[in-house]
């Protein structure tokens, strides 16, 4: 007998307690989940830390990874921002509040936070691959966690300002004090008083010191290809910069093997990895 | 201490345990033989000139097994009962023996445990038949084993004219032939003498000393284009492989089932993102990667080659790509490499 109590194929019972559309194109929708039994919900938050990744999962139709969009001090739920692109993500954007969904995770090892005590922050996001970047602002911002790190500089583009996520947090964030918000869109529009260009050329302008920091970028590859470069002429050293990895996965837990770059599998070593450790690897991303 | 059984009484020994066991051993189908549930110990075909077609890791990650049951709502889950028959494999060769060690390293971790894997594995006794004429295509020795090893077996059979030698190495492999006289010193001697002779009688394939620095350079070198050109991609060489474990993970609509398939890395749709993105979008990855896991990767993760040298990849490939020949060109490509 397979010990089914401790399967880890096996998905928590969810549901959909809340469904937003996050972006004007209605590509970007937010769920937000609670859980049907407590020891699940006990047991998600022992182990949860910002940067980690949940499989979602409809029965007949099938299972995939996305990274978790919320903090643990903001309630029992978990967030998630899922993209329409695939067959299964378009069952999700038809799931409302009610519905049952199932969830295996936390997975992957999230952002290294209790290294960064008393450093300076520089997040760095583009596009949809922000939403585990807003976990961790989030996580930040609570008053209990704000006074463990030094400076914050939240970097966010997007293409246009109808696919910014989370727009009421974050115009929010541009008024407070603790923080620093750049958000920037690619093509100009009437009435957008913030930065106009690519993420890469806005690090650039913005130039965040290297001193006492790490930074922190998540984004399309080809965002996230150009920004390194610039954060290491700024004088940031490899092990100070991290970036979040994706790749096809299916089970999660380094058994299925597809999502491996070199010896690393993403799923269950990453998916947070230092520069440092990303230049040890082959380039097979 | 070594025991004696003569070839005759097998047959015995066999119905003995079939009363507690299902037993499977290699049988005759067509111009191969393959792993099937034993009647007789006439159907056994355990002098074959190659090894089984089909690797026996099917025995405990099988080509195709339910994971989840769901109910026609899509809802509820229903527990999937999987009640493994204490059940012997007899006859396996020492490469695939080893295998299954291997594949242990991957599937009962300390950090997750595979329940599908564990409950088969720990109800299958593994009795081994050493080879005393290892194939042409045979390379255990190169990648550290062979053909007399007994890592991963609960017991070793020898063959030594009408008589089988037995070894055991587990208690419960011990408890099989516990009835069994012993051999005398002689015979011991004979029965050793054998085993060296087998190994001995194998070249070295290839030069694994270093093999993995030499792969790690490669990455970005030419050499991977070339060797991949007359690669077909179908995949047989991971399907027929006893340590590629790789798995997919489907829902079975009709069978309000979630199930795992065997997958490859040989495919293109294998690491294709949802995106687009492919990182591995042509033969040359593919090939590569499969060939930096068996003899790169593998070592970071379980301090050893992932191959255990039985040689099914050459047999079977339709274009004749052989890995031997393939790891004896890394070793001398070192330093054409471009910059990708």
């Amino acid at each position: 007998m397979p010990d089914l109590e401790h399967n880890p194929y096996n998905p928590i019972p969810m549901h959909i307690m809340q469904a937003y559309y996050e972006s004007n194109d209605y590509s970007l929708k937010s769920f937000e989940l609670s859980f049907d039994n407590r020891e699940d919900c006990d047991e998600f938050f022992k182990k949860f830390n910002p940067g980690q990744f949940c499989q979602l999962s409809i029965f007949g139709k099938g299972e995939a990874p996305f990274g978790i969009a919320s903090a643990a001090w903001e309630g029992e739920f978990i967030r998630f921002t899922v993209q329409k692109l695939g067959t299964f993500t378009q069952q999700i954007h038809q799931l409302k509040a009610g519905d049952p969904i199932g969830m295996r995770g936390p997975l992957g090892n999230g952002f290294p936070i209790g290294n960064w005590k008393g450093k300076n922050l520089v997040i760095i996001g583009g596009g949809c691959a922000f939403s585990t970047l807003y976990a961790l602002t989030k996580h930040i911002q609570h008053p209990q966690n704000r006074s463990d790190f030094a400076e914050m500089i939240v970097v966010y583009g997007t293409r246009t300002s109808g696919l910014c996520m989370y727009k009421n947090d974050i115009q929010s964030w541009c008024q407070r004090e603790d923080m620093q918000i750049h958000q920037a869109i690619d093509i100009p529009e009437e009435g957008w008083s913030h930065h106009v260009g690519y993420v890469p050329d806005v690090v650039k302008e913005v130039a965040p010191s290297p001193k006492n920091a790490v930074a922190v970028v998540c984004g399309p590859p080809i965002m996230t290809k150009f920004t390194l470069p610039i954060l290491v002429e700024l004088g940031f050293k490899p092990e100070t910069i991290f970036t979040s990895l994706e790749k096809r996965m299916k089970c999660g837990i380094g058994k299925c093997g597809r999502c491996n770059i070199g010896s690393k599998y993403i799923c269950k070593d990453g998916p947070v990895f230092s520069l440092a450790e990303l230049q040890a690897l082959p380039d097979d991303i | 201490m070594m025991h004696i059984l003569n070839k005759k009484k097998l047959n015995q020994i066999l119905t003995g345990w079939s009363t507690k066991y299902d037993i499977y051993a290699p049988q005759k189908v067509e111009d191969y033989s393959q792993f099937l549930p034993l009647g007789t110990a006439d159907e056994l075909a355990l002098n074959e000139p190659h090894n089984t077609r089909f690797p026996p890791k099917s025995f405990f990650l099988p080509q195709s097994e339910t994971l989840l049951k769901y109910d026609h709502r899509l809802k509820q889950l229903k527990e999937v009962v999987i009640t493994p028959k204490p059940r012997i494999i007899f006859g396996i060769r020492p490469c695939d023996a080893y295998a299954v060690k291997l594949l242990d390293t991957v599937f009962d971790t300390a950090e997750y445990t595979d329940p599908y894997w564990k409950a088969k594995r720990n109800a299958t006794l593994l009795i081994g038949m050493g080879c005393n004429d290892p194939c042409q295509t045979c390379f255990c020795t190169t990648v550290g084993h062979g053909p007399f090893n007994h890592d991963g077996l609960d017991a070793l059979l020898t063959e030594c004219q009408d008589n089988y030698f037995i070894e055991t190495f587990t208690e419960k492999g011990n408890k099989l032939f516990s009835d069994l006289p012993a051999a005398t010193k002689d015979q011991q001697r004979q029965v050793q003498e054998m085993q060296k002779k087998a190994a001995k009688s194998m070249q070295p394939a290839f030069d694994t000393t270093n093999l993995k620095q030499n792969l790690n350079q490669s990455f970005d070198s030419k050499y991977w284009a070339a060797i991949s050109e007359s690669c077909l991609g179908c995949g047989i060489c991971t399907f027929l492989c006893p340590t590629c474990f790789c798995f997919d993970i489907v829902d079975e609509v009709q069978r309000n089932e979630r199930i795992r398939n065997w997958d490859t890395c040989m495919f293109r749709i294998y690491s294709l993102e949802a995106s687009g993105h492919n990182p591995r979008p042509t033969r040359k990855e593919r090939t590569r990667q499969r060939i930096m896991h068996k003899y790169s990767y593998w070592i970071d993760h379980a301090g050893e080659i992932g191959c255990t040298g039985c040689g099914r990849c050459i047999r079977n490939c339709p274009v004749g790509l052989d890995i031997r020949a393939m790891l004896r060109a890394v070793n001398t490509f070192e330093s054409e490499t471009v910059n990708a």
